[in-house]
C-alpha cells in the first residue's frame, strides 16, 4: 500500500433506494429454533412419566437403558439405573415409567424379572432369549400411588386372569411345584401358584388358582387329590395304575372333582376356601361313611400282608376296612396274638342291598337300638356262625384281607359281649387253613403201617407171579393140544359149508329155472289149493246160513 | 504488521466482496452495486453482527436437543435402542476404543461447541471494540470457516448407516430427531461464520468509525 490510489478514475457506484431494517429478519431463525426446541422439550416433559425404584434380590440381565418394564407385552417403562442398595444387600433398579402408565404405579403393583423359564410344564419367557430379560409388571387395584416397590423373586403365575384361589392342606408337597397344572376332568383349568409350610411346619399349604369359567366347578364338596406322576396302588384289589396326563406324569399336578354321591347343598366354593389334598383319587372320592362300627379280631396266624386300609368283605363285598394291625398279649397264657381292629360301615352294607325293600330292611337293622343290635349280632355269630377269616387277596403280593362268611358248623365261641370294641370270632382261613389240612394229611400218612403194607404187597406180588406162571403153562397146553384139533374142525366145517352151498345152488336151479318142471307143478298145485279153499269158503258160508244143512242136507230151491 | 494500515473503508472506498474490485461508493450511506460483477457493495457486511448473533443463538439452541435427543434408533431383534451422540461416545469409551471415542467427541461435540464459542467470542470482542489479538482472532475466524465444511461428518455417517443397515427384521437403523438438530447446528454455524465479517476485527484498530449494520 505504498503507492497512492488513483481515486478519480475509480467508477462511481450506483445509488439504490435505501432499505433500513433495525432488526434483521435473520432473528427469525433463532426464534424458530428456540420454538422447535422448546416444543420438543415441552413434549418430552409432558410425556415424561414418573420415576420409580424397585428393589430386587438379584437383577439378572437387567441393564440400565436397555431393560424395559412390560405390562401385557407393552413397554411401560425403561430401566434408567441399576444400583446396589445402601447396605449392599439388594439391587435397586430405577426406572422411568411412561406417562400413559403412570396411573398403574399403585401400592399393590408387582414387579418381577422375566427370564426364560423352561420347566416340564412348559417354556415361558422364550421371547426374552432374543430381547433379553425384562421386568414384568402386574397392575394392582389400590388407589394409592407409590414410587418405590419391592420386586418379586418369582413371577406371579397368574397375572390378570379371572378366577379363584383355593388353599389345599397336605402332609407333603409331593412332586408338585409352582406352575403345576390343576385338572378338572383332565382339562387343565388352573395351576399351583404358591406353597408354603404352615406355622408349625407340620403341613403344607398349597395355593392353587382355578381360571374363571372353571372356578365354579370347585364346590364346597369338591375333593382335591394329587395327580402327580403315576399313582400305582398295590393292594388286595390288585395293581391300580392311574395318571392324569403326561404333563402331570412328568411335572406333577392336581385334580379335583365333586363326588357324585354329594347331591344336596352343593354351591361354588368361596375364594380362598380350604380343602384337604388327598393322596389319590380313590381316597379323595371315597364316600364318607357316617356310621362306623369297630370290631376287634384276634387271629392265631400270621397277619403278614394285612395292611391298614385292607378291605373287610362279606361274601366278597366290601363292607369295611382294616383300621389297625397290632399285637396283644394274653396275660394268662402269655402268648402274643395279632390283634386286628376293623371298621365296619353299616351304610355300605345297606347300599349293597339291591332291592328297595331290602334296603329299608337294612336301614332298619342299622338303626335299631344298641341293645337289640348286640342281640342280633350275637345271634348271627352264635347261631348262624358268622366268622372272620384271613384270605389272600393277591397271591403275587401276598396281600391279605379279612373276609366274613358263615360257617354254620363252627363251634360256638365264648366271647365277652360287653367289651368295646366287640370281639368277633375267627376261623383259620386261607393259607393257614390249607396248612392245617395239609398237616393232618401228612399225619395220617405218618400213621399208616407202611412196613406191613410193604410186606403184604411183596407176598401178593409173589402169588401173582405164581399165578402168571400157571397161566403160562395153561396157555402152552392150549397151544399144543387144542390148536391142531381146532384146525381140523375148521377144515371140516369149511367142507360142510361148501356142500350146503352146492345143495342150495341145485335147489335154486330146480325151482327157479324157467324150463324146470318143478315150478310148473308147484303153480298147478297152488291153483288146486286155491280152488279147494274157495270151495271150503262156500261151504262154510252155506253152513253159516243154514246150519241145519248138516243134519238135513242141502235143500234145493227155496231154503 | 504493526503499523496502522489504511483500510478501504477508512479511505472512503468499498471493495466488492465477489470480485474484489475496489470501488468508490455511490454515497457513504449506500455504496451501491459493483460495476464489474453487479454484486451489492457494502463497506461491511450488512448487519453482520446482528445476523451472526442470531445464527449463533439459533445454533446454540439447536445444540441442546442435538445432544439430548437420539441421533440413531437401532432396532435389533425387536429391541429398539436410541443412541445420542454422547451416549455413543460413552459406549465407545467403555467398550475400549477410546481413540474412536475421542474422535467422535472432538468432531461431534467439541467442534460445534468450539465454533459457537469462537464466533461468540469474535462477536463480543468486535462489539466491545477490542484491539487486542487481532491476528489471532482472524486466525480463529479462518479456522472456524475452514472447519465448518467438515462438521457434517456425523450427519454423513448417520445417513449412511441408516441407508445401509436395513436388515429387517433382524436389525434396522432409523435416524433420530437429534440428527436434524445436529445438522441445523452445523448449517447455522456455517452460515454464522459466513455472515461474520472478519474485516470488523480490524475496524476497531482504526480510529475512524466505520458505518456498519
Amino acid at each position: 500500500m505504498a503507492e497512492e490510489p488513483d481515486l478519480e478514475n475509480l467508477p462511481q457506484a450506483v445509488v439504490a433506494p435505501k432499505k433500513r431494517l433495525r432488526v434483521s429478519i435473520v432473528w427469525i431463525i433463532p426464534i424458530l429454533a428456540a420454538l422447535i426446541a422448546a416444543g420438543i422439550a415441552i413434549q418430552r416433559i409432558r410425556s415424561e412419566g414418573p420415576s420409580i425404584t424397585i428393589s430386587f434380590k438379584a437383577a439378572q440381565g437387567i441393564e440400565a437403558g436397555k431393560t424395559f418394564i412390560k405390562y401385557k407385552d407393552v413397554r411401560i417403562g425403561l430401566v434408567t439405573a441399576v444400583e446396589l442398595s445402601e447396605d449392599y444387600s439388594k439391587v435397586v433398579v430405577k426406572a422411568k415409567i411412561a406417562k400413559h402408565a403412570a396411573g398403574l404405579m399403585v401400592d399393590d403393583a408387582k414387579f418381577w424379572v422375566v427370564e426364560p423359564r423352561i420347566t416340564l410344564s412348559g417354556v415361558s419367557g422364550l421371547n426374552t432369549l432374543l430381547s433379553g430379560n425384562y421386568i414384568g409388571f402386574h397392575a394392582g387395584v389400590s388407589d394409592e400411588d407409590r414410587r418405590d416397590f419391592v420386586g418379586l423373586d418369582e413371577p406371579p403365575p397368574i397375572t390378570d386372569q379371572r378366577g379363584k384361589q383355593f388353599v389345599l392342606k397336605s402332609n407333603s408337597l409331593g412332586s408338585l411345584g409352582v406352575g403345576a397344572p390343576v385338572y378338572y376332568r383332565r382339562i387343565p383349568v388352573g395351576q399351583v401358584i404358591a406353597y408354603n409350610l404352615n406355622a408349625g411346619g407340620k403341613s403344607v399349604e398349597i395355593v392353587v388358582f382355578v381360571e374363571a369359567p372353571y372356578d365354579n366347578f370347585v364346590t364346597n364338596e369338591s375333593r382335591f387329590w394329587s395327580a402327580s406322576g403315576i399313582d400305582v396302588t398295590v393292594g388286595a384289589d390288585g395293581v391300580d395304575v392311574h395318571t392324569e396326563s403326561v404333563t402331570a406324569l412328568l411335572a406333577g399336578g392336581l385334580a379335583f372333582a365333586t363326588p357324585d354321591f354329594v347331591a344336596a347343598g352343593v354351591h361354588p366354593a368361596a375364594e380362598n376356601s380350604e380343602f384337604t389334598l388327598y393322596r389319590n383319587r380313590a381316597t379323595a372320592m371315597k364316600q364318607p361313611d357316617p356310621v362306623e362300627r369297630r370290631f376287634v379280631l384276634y387271629f392265631n396266624e400270621s397277619v403278614r400282608g394285612l395292611s391298614v386300609g385292607a378291605p373287610v368283605t362279606l361274601y366278597g363285598l366290601r363292607v369295611g376296612e382294616v383300621a389297625e394291625v397290632g399285637l396283644s398279649l394274653e396275660p394268662q397264657r402269655l402268648i402274643f396274638r395279632p390283634r386286628v381292629l376293623i371298621t365296619f360301615f353299616p351304610d355300605r352294607l345297606v347300599g349293597l342291598m339291591s332291592q328297595r325293600a331290602q334296603a329299608t330292611t337294612g336301614k332298619a337293622i342299622t338303626e335299631i337300638p344298641e341293645k337289640d343290635r348286640l342281640r342280633t349280632l350275637r345271634r348271627i355269630v352264635e347261631e348262624r356262625g358268622l366268622r372272620a377269616q384271613l384270605k389272600t387277596g393277591n397271591y403275587l403280593t401276598g396281600e391279605l384281607y379279612v373276609a366274613f362268611e358263615y360257617f354254620p358248623d363252627a363251634p360256638k365261641p365264648k366271647l365277652d359281649w360287653n367289651q368295646e370294641p366287640l370281639e368277633l370270632p375267627v376261623v383259620p382261613g386261607g393259607l393257614a387253613n390249607l396248612e392245617a389240612k395239609l398237616n393232618s394229611i401228612l399225619g395220617k400218612i405218618d400213621n399208616m403201617p407202611l412196613n406191613a403194607i410193604a410186606s403184604d404187597v411183596k407176598d401178593a406180588i409173589a402169588t401173582l407171579n405164581q399165578t402168571l406162571k400157571d397161566a403160562d403153562v395153561l396157555v402152552g397146553r392150549v397151544d399144543a393140544q387144542w390148536v391142531p384139533e381146532g384146525t381140523k374142525t375148521l377144515q371140516e366145517l369149511r367142507k360142510a359149508i361148501s356142500t350146503a352151498d352146492r345143495t342150495l345152488n341145485n335147489a335154486d336151479a330146480a325151482f327157479l329155472s324157467k324150463d324146470s318142471p318143478a315150478p310148473q307143478d308147484l303153480r298147478d298145485t297152488l291153483q288146486e289149493v286155491t280152488r279147494a279153499a274157495r270151495a271150503i269158503r262156500i261151504f262154510v258160508d252155506y253152513l253159516q246160513r243154514h246150519p241145519d244143512a248138516l243134519i238135513r242136507g242141502k235143500t234145493e230151491g227155496k231154503p | 504488521m504493526t503499523g496502522v494500515a489504511l483500510t478501504a473503508a477508512q479511505a472512503g472506498l468499498v471493495s466488492c466482496e465477489a470480485c474484489q474490485l475496489l470501488a468508490r461508493p455511490a454515497n457513504p450511506e449506500e455504496p451501491g452495486y459493483c460495476r464489474r460483477c453487479g454484486e451489492k457493495l457494502e463497506f461491511r457486511r450488512h448487519a453482520s453482527i446482528q445476523i451472526t448473533w442470531a445464527l449463533i443463538i439459533a445454533a446454540a439452541v439447536c445444540y441442546i436437543p442435538a445432544n439430548v435427543l437420539p441421533v440413531l434408533n437401532t432396532t435389533q431383534l425387536g429391541t429398539t435402542e436410541a443412541d445420542t451422540i454422547l451416549g455413543g461416545v460413552a459406549f465407545l469409551y467403555t467398550s475400549g476404543s477410546w481413540p474412536l471415542a475421542l474422535i467422535v467427541l472432538i468432531a461431534s461435540v467439541m467442534i460445534p461447541l468450539g465454533k459457537l464459542v469462537a464466533l461468540a467470542y469474535l462477536l463480543i470482542t468486535v462489539q466491545k471494540g477490542s484491539v487486542k489479538n487481532n491476528h489471532d482472532r482472524t486466525r480463529l475466524y479462518r479456522m472456524v470457516e475452514f472447519i465448518g465444511r467438515w462438521s457434517m461428518l456425523d450427519v454423513f455417517v448417520d445417513t449412511f448407516t441408516v441407508a445401509l443397515v436395513q436388515l429387517q427384521p433382524l436389525m434396522s437403523v432409523a435416524p433420530g430427531t437429534g440428527v436434524l438438530f445436529f445438522a441445523a447446528v452445523v448449517v447455522l454455524t456455517m452460515l454464522a461464520a459466513e455472515s461474520f465479517d472478519p474485516r470488523l476485527i480490524w475496524d476497531s484498530a482504526t480510529p475512524t468509525p466505520v458505518p456498519n449494520g
